[in-house]
Formats: C-alpha cells, structure tokens, sequence
C-alpha cells in the first residue's frame, strides 16, 4: 500500500466516521442523566445542553413510511387545562400525522377518573384499543390479567436507563416489562402566604411537618373562620391517594412496605401504628377541630382549587399546573378581576411536602405510560404493532415527553430534561424547582394488579370510616388491612 | 239582634279570610317550589357568563362584575375546536333522540292498540313482561348490552344506542298510550265498522286523532329520555366524532381543574331542545300521565 492510498485511506475512514457520527442520533453520545447528582441545580445544567430529532429516531423503529391503521385511548386534556398544554396536545397529534401520513390514528380522549373504567368494558367486550396511554397506577392490573403484549423502551429505541427506576418498577410484572412511560410528576405543597400572615403565621415558610399541617389547619380556622387544609377523601377518583399517601409514608406507614427500599408488599401495615397516626391527623383536622373543608368526602382536588383561588383554603397538595392554571384565569379576566387575580397569584406559594415527626418525607411518583394490547382484545382481532410503536416512540420521545407534560409533569424520558423546552420551562413556570425537588421522595404505588382496587376504594373508605364516625381509627384501619389482606389473597 | 246581624255580617268576610290564608299557604308553597326548581337555572345561567376566575369566588358575584358572552362564543364557533367538537356532539344527540322518538312511536302505537283491543293468549303476561326491564337498574344491563352490541357489530354506532333507548323507553311508552286507548270508547271503532271502514281505517282515521296527546307525550318522554342518557352512551361509544352531548360535556372536568362557565354555558344549551319541546307541549305530556288514571 503505498502512501498515498494509505493516506487516502485514513481520510475516508475519517469522513465516513464523521458521516457516521452525524448521522448516529446526538442522545446515544452523550451522558446519561445521573440521578445520583439530582437536585434544582442539576436540573438546570443539564436543561437545554442536547437536541433530539424525533423523525429520525423513531423511523429506526417503524419506517417514516410506513402504512398501517392505530386505534388509541389517553387520559387527556381538555377545557380546564392550561391553554398551552392543549396546544402542545393539538400539536403533537398534528405532528404525528405530519411525520407518518401513513398510518391511519384514531385517537380518543378520555377524562382522569372514567379512562380505568371505560378500559376495563372495553376489555370484557374485545373492543379495547391497540394502545393506550394509563396512569401510572393501571398498568400493573391489566398486565397481570394478560391483557398486555410485553413492552419495554428498548422497544421504542430508547434504554431502560432513561427512565426514573420508580417508573419502570411500576410497569413491570413478574419481571416483565409492559409498558413505557411517558411523565413521571411529583407534587408540592401550596400555600397562600396573605391567608397566613393574616393568620399569624410566617407567610414565607411552609409546614415542617404534618403535625405542623394539622396545627396550621386549625389556627387558620380558629382565626379566620375558613378552612386551613384542603383535604380529599373522595372514593375512586385518584386524587386521594395522591394526598393521603405521602401522609401515610411520612408518618412511618403504608399500605404494603412500599416506602421501603426494596419493598416485598408481603406485610400489611395499613393497622400499623404508624398509619393509624398518619389517619388520626386527618381525622383531627376534619373532626376534632373542623377545620377541613365539610365537603371533604366528596372533595377532590377540582374542588379544593376554586376554594383555594377563593381565598377559603390555606393549604394544599397539588401540581406545579395549578399557578399555570391560574396564570390562565386571569388572562380571560377583565376589569377588577384582573386586581383580584393577580393578587392570588402573587400569594401563592409552593414547598416541599411536609415530613413526618421523624423527618421522613415522601410524595407518591406519579405519571402515566404507554402500553400495547394484545390482538385477541382489540375490536377486530388486530394490533398493528408497528404503529403502534411509532406512537410510543414519538410520545415517550425527550421532546414529546416534556411537551406533554410541560406544565402539569415532568417527560418520562429522562433525556426530556437535556432538551431546550425544559430549559424554557424553568424559566416560565415558577415553582417547577419545587416538584423537581420532590422527584427523589417519590414513592410509586405498589407494582401490584390490586393497587387501584387499593389506592382508590379501599384506602378512602378506609377514611370515610374514620373521618364520618362510621369507625374509630382503629377499627378503620383494621378493616382496611383486613380488605387488603381479602383482596391480595383473592378474596372480596 | 245587632250582635246577630253583626255575627251573620262578619261570617263571610271571616270565611274568605280562612279561605285566603289557605291560597296564600299555597301560593307561598308553589313559589318555593318554582324558586327550588327555577334557582340552580338561573345560577347555571348567571355562571356561563363569568369569567373562570370569577365563578370561584367568594362571595359569590350574584351577577358577574364583567359579564362575558366567551363561553358561548367558543361553543357556537366552528372555527373553533371545542365549538366544532361542541356542534358535533349537539348534532349527534339530535339524531339519537330524533330516531328514537320517531322509532319508539312507530312500535309503541300498534302495540298499545293490540294491548287494550285483541284479546290473544298470553297478553296478561306479555303486557307485564313488557315491564320486566323496568324493575331492574338500567346499569346491570350495562356489561351484557356492550358484549351483545359488540357480537352484533353496533359498539361505536349510533345505533346500539337507539336500539338500547328502545328498549328502555318502550315498556313506559306502551302503558302510557294504552291508558289512552282505554279511555276512547270501542263503540266509536264500531261505528265506523258499521259505516264500512276496515279495522285499520277506523284505528287510522278515529283512534289515532283521538289519541294525539298521547302519542305526543310519548314521544315527549322518548326525546328527553334519549337526550339526556348518559351511562350506556358512554359505554358504548369511544370516538369522539360519534359521541352525544351528555358524554361530551365531560370535557369541562379535568384531572385537577374544572371550567364552570364553559361547563355551565354548555350545560344551558344542552337544556334548551328539552326545555322548549316541553313548554310546547306539556298539556299534551300531563294529560296523558293522568289519562289512564279515571276509568270513564
């Protein structure tokens, strides 16, 4: 070989890696995100340091044109949400349309309390659609009764490493894995800082603890005669557990030993002294001192928000959605509204969830994911499953994945954080730093076919029982565990 | 005798007085009663047009400080996404009851004229068993009503839900026009036989003028019976393009928020189709409930 074709050699070699490389999506040569270095400062020196191209990704997994037909179901968003998160909607289903013009999508959007319903007919009658998008609590139910084909990100083209471990625990069963996620959220506690200066209290320091809640909640309605803690304990509708179980988890208990680190669900704990403090809390602030809102029982958080935006509850646990939301309220404002408005906005304010009397803080990792059925439930016996796939891909794409979640949730592909609209995220929403934050507390509900069975009938009955008379605390807790222990052992 | 002319002057004036204390009860009692049925209306309609920030407040604005017509406009705007979803479910809640109705009177006016006319073995038991579905709750048929649609191709149609209306709506629409064919005496059938009309002539020509009212109150009651079902057109279809207006204004909730005055502006228009046709012909639709009361 002579010099020159030695020379010439290297230099295509050196051209074609170039090609290569530029060719190779940017997210397999760049680092990972390191969830041990986690923290608001973290987030923001990793936001905006790499772009994605989805088209190009998600054709490795099915064809850009490809020609086939999908039927999907989502939880989705609708009039009351933020006005930005349904455009990021609108767009995203344009934007699939546009990138496969071949594939025929017939999507539907179902509202957060009637999608797990309106699934399971669907499934008894074989009219279920080829994929859809639940929340984090369903998965696990339907894997385990069979009706999910296996589904893991390396499937869509991602690694399972650019998923929050909590999420992928939650959409898998048996050791196998059923589904993608698509966000993952943490809440916050919120408060109105005018309603506790005129309190007494410092209107710049949310509750240390839950006791500090419980204390707070009561000296705001001794004080001001409205109601301190917006309380939920509506049955099946997923917004109590949300609120009941980071409670539960701070003061020591649980349903299973979920809040352990490396939970088994074998033991009960639901009778637990521990969860019967955490249930003597809520009953001290709904019965003892009255100083919850009375509709409580049938409260969720649709219903404590215009009561916090009116100035009637102090405290809450929600999203960072709800300061967006309201952004957007008083955008439509005129005249005196306006004034009125802006003075809730300026006094809202967002901290940590509080911790339990030993320190233990914990907030339920929520978030939703992306699942494939298999054929034989589907109206008309197919699935077509590369359709399928370039949907998952595309919503559980970095930039999908925070366009979707922008203001209520966080992108379930941790790469979503390295994008440029995260980097703009923090610094529209205020308050996002704040559920970053709580991102390490989260705790996902147990990997359990029971859990929505659990978190959404069994753990608010068990509240009603206590908060109504019905039952003592401990009686409560005792019919609670003693329903869990029925149910897992498939009985009830 | 002064005192006795003055007793037997004072009688009536202290009967109408009794007399009025029992009309005034009265008319205190209907006004609390058209202010409890007539108050979450106007609350409704006070609400749809606030702005969302000021529907949560508190106190409340009786009457909004800015009053605003956006929510309709969003609603009636085809331009607009949520108006084109709006106008779509409007329509296809039309359809739904407007085909119903007319089904429902199709079968329920021969059936009651075979009812209150033949005499046939088994129509004792047949009228009652026309009445079985009715003493169950609608939704225990809900699961096996969604396989057998799907058996028979119908989940995702417009026609699982007629055919599910039908069968609801039937049994109350068959006894309410059989009390009104009760109540028109045969005799005028057989003269119109004896006058040479065919049974069909004298059931076409005497009975069903006669019984008008009754058949517009089933078909009233058919309407609003469609117009408002909710649980089985929420199981049974799934695309947005097909879905009726007591399923569609569920767009107003979300997870964690609620839009009041789009849920309230949609809520009215919702009420208007029902409210009009009822006002229209409510006469007709209270005659025929007390018809069958009274043998004649």
């Amino acid at each position: 070989m002579t010099s020159h074709s030695l020379g010439s050699a290297v230099l295509c070699g050196a051209v074609s890696t170039a090609l290569s490389v530029s060719l190779i999506s940017t997210s397999a040569l760049a680092a990972p995100v390191d969830l041990s270095k986690w923290s608001p400062e973290y987030v923001r020196s990793i936001a905006g340091t790499q772009d994605f191209d989805t088209a190009a990704d998600c054709a490795k997994v099915t064809p850009l044109d490809y020609k086939g037909r999908l039927t999907f179901w989502y939880q989705g968003v609708f009039e009351g949400d933020p006005d930005m998160l349904r455009e990021y909607y609108k767009d995203f289903f344009a934007t699939f349309r546009k990138t496969y013009p071949n594939i025929k999508l017939e999507d539907q959007a179902l509202t957060y309390n009637d999608l797990l319903d309106k699934f399971r007919t669907a499934l008894l009658g074989n009219a279920a659609p080829m994929a859809i998008r639940l929340q984090i609590l369903g998965g696990t139910e339907f894997a385990a009764k069979g009706y999910l084909r296996p589904l893991k990100p390396e499937d869509l083209g991602y690694s399972t490493s650019d998923f929050w471990p909590g999420a992928m625990k939650a959409v898998t069963w048996e050791g196998v894995t059923y589904g993608v996620p698509t966000n993952n959220e943490t809440m916050a506690f919120i408060w109105n800082a005018d309603i506790f200066k005129r309190a007494g209290l410092d209107p710049e320091k949310a509750p240390a603890t839950w006791d500090d809640v419980v204390k707070y909640s009561k000296q705001i309605h001794d004080k001001l005669g409205i109601a301190g803690y917006g309380l939920v304990a509506r049955k099946n509708a997923g917004n109590t557990p949300y609120r009941f179980m980071p409670q539960l988890w701070a003061y020591g208990g649980g349903v299973f030993d979920e809040a352990s680190a490396n939970p088994t669900y074998k033991k009960i704990l639901l009778n637990s002294p521990q969860s019967k403090a955490a249930l003597q809390a809520s009953y001290d602030m709904y019965v003892r001192d009255k100083s919850v809102p009375v509709s409580a029982l049938t409260n969720q958080q649709a219903d404590n928000q215009p009561l916090f935006l009116a100035g009637q509850v102090a405290m809450m646990v929600s999203h960072p959605s709800d300061y967006t939301v309201m952004l957007d309220l008083q955008k439509k404002t005129t005249g005196a509204d306006t004034a009125k408005a802006q003075t809730v906005i300026d006094n809202m304010r967002y901290g940590l969830i509080p911790a339990g009397p030993d320190g233990k803080r914990a907030v339920v990792f929520g978030g939703s994911n992306i699942h494939i059925l298999k054929p034989e439930y589907v109206e008309g016996g197919k699935v077509d499953e590369p359709a399928a796939k370039a949907l998952g891909c595309m919503w559980a794409s970095p930039e999908w994945s925070l366009k979707l979640a922008y203001a209520g949730s966080n992108p379930g592909n941790l790469n979503g954080f390295k994008t440029k609209w995260m980097k703009e995220r923090l610094s529209s929403i205020k308050f996002l730093d704040v559920t970053t934050s709580m991102l390490p507390y989260g705790i996902p509900f147990p990997a359990l076919p029971q859990s929505p069975e659990i978190m959404n009938i069994i753990v608010p009955d068990m509240l009603q029982n206590a908060l109504t008379g019905a039952m003592t605390i401990d009686q409560a807790a005792e019919d609670a565990a003693k329903k869990v222990k029925n149910l897992t052992e498939g009985g009830l | 005798m002064t005192a006795m002319t003055d007793t037997v002057a004072r009688r009536p004036s202290s009967r109408r007085r009794q007399i009025d204390g029992w009309r005034w009860s009265g008319r205190i009692f209907l006004v609390f009663m058209l202010l409890y049925t007539a108050l979450p209306m106007v609350w409704m309609l006070i609400t749809s047009i606030k702005s969302g920030f000021a529907a949560m407040q508190f106190p409340p604005q009786w009457w909004p400080d800015q009053p605003t017509l956006a929510s309709y406009e969003k609603l009636l705007d085809p331009q607009n996404s949520v108006g084109q979803d709006f106008l779509h479910f409007f329509w296809n809640s039309l359809f739904v009851s407007t085909t119903t109705t007319i089904l429902s009177v199709i079968v329920a006016v021969p059936a009651a004229y075979a009812f209150s006319r033949f005499t046939f073995p088994g129509r004792n038991f047949l009228f009652f068993a026309v009445l079985l579905r009715n003493m169950f709750p609608a939704v225990i048929f809900l699961v096996p009503l969604f396989i057998l649609m799907r058996a028979i191709g119908l989940v995702n149609t417009h026609g699982s839900l007629v055919l599910t209306y039908l069968t609801f709506g039937l049994p109350l629409a068959i006894w309410l026009l059989k009390g009104f064919y009760d109540n028109i005496p045969v005799q005028l059938e057989q003269a119109a036989r004896i006058d040479g009309a065919t049974r069909f002539q004298a059931f076409v020509l005497i009975v069903m003028p006669l019984s008008t009212p009754g058949i517009i109150a089933t078909a009233i009651y058919s309407f609003i019976g469609a117009w408002n079902e909710y649980i089985y057109a929420y199981t049974f279809l799934s695309k947005n393009e097909q879905l009726t207006l007591p399923v569609g204004i569920q767009r107003f909730f979300s997870e964690n928020t609620t839009d009041f005055p789009g849920l309230m502006a949609a809520s009215f228009m919702m009420s208007v189709p029902v409210v009009v046709l009822f006002l229209l012909l409510q006469r007709y639709f209270v005659r025929a409930l007390t018809e069958g009361a009274v043998k004649h």
